[in-house]
């Protein structure tokens, strides 16, 4: 219940204020975008040193090594999802007859 | 992200179950060790497990939403068993004492296998929520395709 009374306020707020807000979320979305890309990328540095350090015998254990690796997998795979989208819709306007 | 926190809280509990089986191995290992650098046979230790505060990011992230924070488990302390030793008349043991008792640690094999196998039970019930956790992942990811 709580995370859709927390979206409808965003929701509706671009749509009130017009034009401007549309070139604002333009830049956001690249800038999302340019986030993610940086955390995703984060994330696989930290599996890697977690599997390195496995490796070396640091202080790692394997299961925090696998826990890394798997969320380095979920971003990955959810940044491919919005990439995904991303292009698709590019597309879609791309094809549209003017 | 909220199925990171998953992750994070099974994280803990693997951590823990391993601690525990590390004692376990310990307790094991020593079911005949008569002396030790303290003086004694060799006590039988058990964990103590506690719920653990998460890092503040996490905490803050909990503190704002209206249901109570979900809580990790750490290892308290590491606790000695203080019940008195097994005696057994062996006069020949150069650790006998001057009535040909030895003193013997408070292990008892038996239960330290049941405690293993409730650990790795315990262990797998944790990969099992990370799992899970990965599963439900996959799936809100294919709501796009």
């Amino acid at each position: 219940m709580d995370p859709i009374q927390s979206l409808t306020p965003a929701l509706t707020r671009p749509a009130t204020t017009g034009p401007a807000a549309v070139s604002q979320a333009e830049n956001s979305f690249g800038d999302i975008l340019k986030n993610m890309v940086a955390e995703t990328n984060q994330s696989q540095q930290t599996a890697d040193q977690a599997m390195q350090q496995l490796h070396s015998g640091g202080e790692k254990n394997l299961h925090g090594a696998m826990i890394s690796m798997e969320k380095a997998d979920i971003s990955m795979r959810y940044m491919i999802q919005v990439r995904n989208k991303a292009i698709e819709a590019y597309q879609e306007i791309m094809r549209m007859q003017v | 992200m909220d199925i990171f926190t998953t992750f994070d809280i099974a994280a803990s509990g693997l951590k823990a179950q391993t601690t525990r089986l590390n004692t376990i191995s310990s307790n094991l290992a020593n079911a005949e060790t008569t002396s030790t650098p303290e003086g004694g046979p060799y006590k039988k230790k058990s964990v103590v497990f506690q719920t653990e505060k998460l890092p503040f990011k996490q905490h803050l992230d909990q503190s704002m939403q209206p249901r109570g924070g979900v809580q990790g488990v750490k290892v308290a302390r590491i606790i000695e068993d203080t019940s008195p030793p097994q005696r057994i008349y062996d006069p020949s043991h150069p650790d006998a004492k001057a009535d040909g008792y030895v003193e013997m640690p408070n292990v008892s094999t038996v239960k330290e296998m049941v405690d293993m196998m409730s650990a790795t039970r315990s262990y797998e019930a944790n990969t099992t929520t990370i799992k899970s956790a990965k599963r439900m992942a996959m799936k809100a990811l294919e709501i796009g395709r």
